[in-house]
């Protein structure tokens, strides 16, 4: 069975009189260590997309396997608790707690999962270790540059070892250098065996991905393989 | 369920912490609240142990039996007598005296008067046993023996007060007073008792009983009072039942009437005071309970800005995994921390606000704080805590993860 089955999901919101169809039946089966990307224009669909994938939301109908587990009926507390099992997500603006240094940013999935706190702190040190700011664990979110930021938000991703981890438009507000570095960042971890999944619109990013899905109107409308060009 | 209140705690504090200034001035309406009801309990804890005190002193298996004669009748020109008789009664069919006297205090005059020096003073005509009855011992001299009574001698014990007041000599025997136009050998200074609720007991005059009686005259009319002592085998309570049933018996009192005597113990007058302090504290607690209640409500206005503040920040720890408990649990928990803090604060600041009025009042007793005021104080704080937190924790907990990570 794939790590993602996506079954004519569907996700309509009430705008009034009329239905606006955000979604309007997706089929997608993503496998295990994927790096795959949704691209399309505003309004295409695709963060619909990436708030139901990241059970963030729930279809309007259709069936979602993630992880052999169905999401379908699950209530608010067991989507909780598979986003803290399951996903990492990494946002377009850091999403970090302002008031926590990088590393209490990083500590605080484990918090949910009851892990203890010196076992937390090491997961923590090592995750930050693994995107290279083991020399900056103690600084408050505002004292970090963007790119830090960002790679805060990646170990905090990967301290609790999800299966997907997922990107909302990740250096949509990163420069041209640190987007490099942020993208490199995420090659390695697809070497290292990580399912990655992007959300984005900039063709650059989406070129270091190995499938892309082009989503237009709420439907699939490209689903293609790529060799690696990065 | 233990890990997450410990984790939320730590994440409350640290909150808190982050706020300073604004948590304290969240807080001050507890601060105030539970400060002012710790400083006056802390006073009136203080006057209650030292009047216990000095009760006890006073010996509180004692009780007085005396008349009783309501207005109506008091103006109808009736008086209600208690006599020799009652006091021969109950001696002799009450169980567990350990002693007994009658006491007859001067009508016509207190005024005494050694030389040029006049004072006045409570004169009291009494027998040999009200030394173990009111705990009176003699300094130098003698006490009243039952020969003066017998021979209704003219002889005076006096208090260590009306030495000083007459100018006596330090060594008063043997020199004589003038009492009610009668002069007096004193035999006896009694030992310093010091005051009691500002009533001085060594300004005393002991004279036999038989012999205030002759001075009195008119002896059908006189009407005396009786103190008794209870053995320490028997309870105040049970003698003082004897003791009504008895005499009503002996006057033919009807069961639906009032009694024309009475009968007081210590525990009545400390009852009274612990009426007294009791109904202080009740309206305090009204007081204290507004101005928790205030302080509840500004608890929990800050905590709905907080709510609203913070809600990006609610929105990523749902977005990581938390569950509705955990943000639930943190907002609440913070709330509570805040009115526990407050009053903590409170005890500690009233209970030095008391200390300080004892201190600047003199002849004030220490400032004391039972335990239970403290535990009440910091219980009640607490409370408020969670009833004012529950709603702004609740309306964090029940956030949409969608909405409120755009929130902006």
């Amino acid at each position: 069975m794939s790590l993602i089955q996506m079954r004519d999901i569907t996700k309509y919101y009430q705008m009034g009189d009329h239905t606006v169809r955000a979604l309007d039946g997706i089929n997608v089966h993503i496998e295990k260590n994927e790096y795959m990307a949704f691209i399309g224009s505003s309004g295409s669909g695709k963060s619909t997309m990436l708030n139901i994938l990241g059970c963030l939301d729930r279809p309007s109908s259709g069936q979602y396997f993630l992880n052999e587990q169905n999401v379908e009926n699950m209530d608010a507390n067991q989507l909780a608790v598979i986003r803290n099992q399951e996903i990492g997500f990494i946002f377009q603006s850091f999403n970090l707690l302002p008031r926590a240094t990088a590393l209490h940013n990083v500590m605080q999935p484990l918090i949910y999962r009851n892990v203890r706190w010196s076992e937390r702190k090491s997961l923590a040190l090592e995750a930050l270790r693994r995107v290279n700011l083991a020399d900056r664990v103690h600084h408050l979110p505002n004292q970090l540059s963007g790119g830090q930021r960002q790679r805060v938000a990646i170990a905090r991703a990967l301290v609790t070892e999800p299966s997907i981890l997922l990107a909302d438009e990740p250096t949509g507000n990163l420069d041209s250098q640190t987007t490099v570095e942020i993208m490199e960042l995420f090659d390695q971890l697809h070497k290292d065996g990580q399912t990655l999944i992007l959300v984005t619109h900039e063709s650059e990013i989406a070129r270091h991905c190995h499938r892309i899905v082009e989503m237009k109107d709420g439907k699939v409308y490209r689903d293609e393989l790529q060799s690696a060009t990065a | 369920m233990l890990f997450v209140i410990f984790e939320s705690t730590r994440s409350a504090l640290s909150s808190i912490l982050a706020h300073g200034f604004r948590s304290f001035l969240t807080t001050l309406g507890i601060v105030i609240g539970v400060a002012s009801v710790i400083a006056v309990v802390s006073l009136t804890q203080g006057l209650r142990a030292s009047v216990g005190e000095q009760f006890s002193a006073l010996g509180s298996n004692s009780l007085t039996i005396a008349s009783y004669t309501p207005i109506q009748d008091q103006m109808q020109g009736r008086r209600a007598r208690l006599t020799a008789d009652d006091l021969e009664l109950i001696e002799r069919r009450v169980d567990g005296i350990a002693s007994i006297t009658p006491i007859l205090y001067a009508t016509r005059s207190s005024q005494i008067r050694y030389g040029s020096q006049t004072s006045f003073s409570q004169i009291m005509g009494t027998t040999y046993a009200y030394r173990d009855v009111g705990q009176y011992y003699v300094h130098s001299g003698r006490f009243l023996a039952n020969s003066d009574n017998d021979t209704r001698r003219r002889v005076a014990v006096i208090g260590e007060a009306v030495r000083d007041n007459l100018n006596l000599p330090e060594d008063p025997l043997n020199e004589y007073m003038e009492l009610g136009g009668e002069w007096f050998r004193i035999v006896g200074l009694l030992e310093s008792k010091g005051d009691i609720m500002g009533f001085n007991q060594d300004d005393i005059v002991l004279v036999p009983f038989a012999t205030m009686q002759s001075i009195q005259g008119n002896q059908a009319q006189t009407d005396i009072q009786i103190q008794l002592r209870v053995s320490d085998e028997a309870s105040v309570e049970e003698v003082s039942r004897q003791v009504t049933s008895i005499l009503r018996n002996a006057r033919g009192i009807g069961l639906n009437d009032r009694a024309d005597f009475q009968i007081q113990t210590p525990e009545q007058l400390m009852e009274t005071v612990d009426t007294v302090i009791g109904m202080v504290t009740v309206v305090l607690g009204g007081i204290v309970s507004i101005s928790l209640l205030v302080g509840g409500i500004g608890i929990m206005n800050i905590m709905l800005v907080s709510v609203t503040e913070r809600t990006r920040e609610i929105g990523i720890c749902k977005a990581i995994g938390a569950r509705r408990h955990h943000i639930l649990l943190q907002f609440l928990i913070e709330a509570v921390v805040l009115s526990l803090l407050g009053g903590m604060i409170g005890v500690a600041f009233g209970y030095g606000m008391g200390a300080l009025i004892a201190f600047s009042i003199p002849g004030f007793p220490p400032a004391n704080v039972p335990l239970w005021a403290i535990a009440l104080a910091l219980g009640f704080s607490g409370f408020v805590g969670i009833l004012f937190g529950i709603l702004p924790a609740g309306k964090a907990a029940n956030l949409d993860p969608i909405d409120a990570l755009r929130y902006e």
